[in-house]
């Protein structure tokens, strides 16, 4: 895949197609320009590539990579994500807009990490690839909270997919999700035979009892490690705050806890005057 | 309000890394299950690590929590409200500078720890080898919060103890025990790698200028998302879907 782009890289750079914009630069332009459907050119032919809308000719495959004035930066400064609040305020075209920048930056970030690790480079601020995810989860939020309205307000339901909690064979619980069927389920005996899942034989009874034995063990283990930690802490700092404690330690019993030697530190205890 | 008031930290991170990042650079996966449906979701990773005055997104910071490795436990006392942040003036009450005066120039919560600038310096020999007798490195050595320092007054410039309390209107702060004075947080505590104020930010090429994150373009219609944007592009749908089931 790299050398492919490698290749394609060289090919773009013997064409003179060095010459590469970043969608995203709006300090200068509006919102409109943001558009990356904005730009309609020729289609490009020479790659022998699927490209679902045109492109402008001289980007190419171009696009998959920084600005080249970025290659040899220890440091790529950027802002931060987009939150959701910012994000509410926007007109669905907007964000769909936004979506596609987003999407093709994380191609690029990604693209670029793959490529400094290749050359074994250093990938400046690697941080950039959380913030574009963080500003993409956001942005779906928004959208689905705005589609979850719609739903509600016409349907009374909220439109999204829709899921239970069910036993699976081995007895334990699980979601599952619903799918989308052509026959209703009493006709798809395919269906019924594949959520035929019995789990109440004496086999998985036998499992459930040493399963919930675990979780047992892990939440006695948990309790202990924290009646541990109080112990502890109240053995280095005789004079600790209780009360924080017992916010901190809610199931820990304190009172009893300090009556104990371990909490006591080894050393003869300061006589105030 | 006080439940938000309460979950807010007034600790503002000077590396102004998203903390999805810092959790990820710090990340140690020894095994994880593969993504069949035959296996459950398992992720055999490191659980504990050693926080020093190395930042958990650093390579030193792995270099001393290699892969494998295990080291002993520190014991970091809870703390109820952290108190002390950049651009503080403290009072130090231990060690050898103990009575100076300083500003706090880096916090560790992870540990507890404050650096004070030009207090506490020492003094690391590297690089000896043979007859040369190698360099001395200076740095500040970090210093307890609970223990090894004070706030300082700023009505008289003296160390006091101090107390958390409301204002009238509702906002937390740090009042001097002595004198009642309230003892702001410094200006330094919102600076970052990126700016100095919020307002200081230069905006680089990829930032979409403040005033068009501001602007409201959304105007509410009784239609989705998609339905919405098909509507803009002029896409058409006048097939009928066939009847299907969900569940």
């Amino acid at each position: 895949m790299s050398s492919a782009l490698v290749k394609c890289f060289n090919l773009a750079k013997a064409v003179k197609t060095v010459a590469f914009r970043s969608f995203l630069g709006t300090s200068t332009s509006t919102i409109q320009s943001w558009s990356p459907a904005a730009t309609v050119g020729a289609l490009s032919t020479k790659c022998g590539l699927h490209t679902s809308y045109p492109m402008r000719q001289e980007k190419l495959l171009m696009e998959f990579f920084d600005d080249p004035k970025h290659w040899s930066e220890n440091e790529v400064k950027v802002g931060r994500a987009w939150k959701t609040d910012e994000l509410r305020i926007k007109s669905n075209k907007e964000l769909h807009q936004l979506w596609y920048i987003l999407l093709k930056e994380r191609n690029m970030l990604l693209t670029m990490e793959h490529e400094c690790n290749e050359k074994m480079e250093m990938f400046p601020n690697p941080e950039r690839i959380d913030k574009v995810k963080i500003s993409m989860e956001n942005l779906e939020t928004v959208v689905r909270e705005r589609n979850k309205a719609f739903h509600l307000l016409e349907t009374g339901e909220t439109g999204e997919r829709p899921q239970r909690q069910v036993k699976n064979a081995f007895g334990l619980p699980m979601v599952y999700r619903s799918c989308e069927h052509a026959l209703p389920p009493f006709m798809n005996t395919k269906w019924i035979k594949s959520r035929h899942v019995s789990c109440g034989g004496r086999a998985v009874q036998k499992f459930l009892l040493k399963y919930r034995e675990k979780l047992y063990n892990a939440k006695r283990k948990a309790k202990n490690r924290s009646r541990n930690e109080v112990m502890m802490i109240l053995r280095r700092n005789p004079n600790f705050d209780l009360n924080l404690l017992r916010n901190r330690f809610p199931d820990v019993d304190i009172d009893k806890l300090r009556q104990t030697d371990k909490t006591r530190g080894h050393y003869v205890p300061k006589v105030d005057v | 309000m006080r439940i938000t008031q309460y979950l807010a930290t007034k600790l503002k991170n000077f590396s102004n890394l998203p903390k999805e990042y810092i959790e990820r650079s710090k990340k140690q996966v020894y095994y994880e299950t593969p993504k069949e449906i035959n296996y459950l979701p398992r992720v055999v990773e490191r659980k504990r690590y050693r926080y020093t005055m190395n930042r958990s997104w650093t390579g030193q910071f792995r270099q001393q929590n290699m892969p494998g490795t295990m080291r002993r436990k520190v014991f970091v006392e809870p703390i109820a409200d952290w108190s002390f942040f950049r651009g503080d003036r403290i009072e130090v009450l231990v060690g050898k500078d103990k009575g100076k005066q300083g500003i706090v120039t880096q916090v560790i919560p992870e540990r507890n720890w404050i650096i004070v600038e030009g207090i506490n310096w020492h003094y690391r020999r590297v690089g000896a080898e043979g007859k040369f007798p190698g360099i001395i490195i200076k740095s500040e050595a970090p210093l307890h919060v609970t223990k090894d320092i004070r706030l300082v007054d700023p009505a008289d410039l003296q160390g006091t103890d101090f107390e958390w309390r409301f204002t009238e209107e509702g906002e937390k702060v740090r009042v001097s025990l002595r004198s009642g004075r309230i003892i702001p947080i410094p200006e330094t505590n919102n600076q970052t790698h990126d700016y100095k104020t919020p307002n200081a930010y230069i905006e680089r090429e990829k930032d979409t200028p403040a005033a068009v994150v501001g602007e409201i373009s959304f105007q509410p219609k009784l239609c989705t998302f998609e339905m919405d944007i098909m509507e803009d592009m002029g896409i058409k749908e006048e097939r009928t879907p066939v009847k299907s089931y969900w569940y």
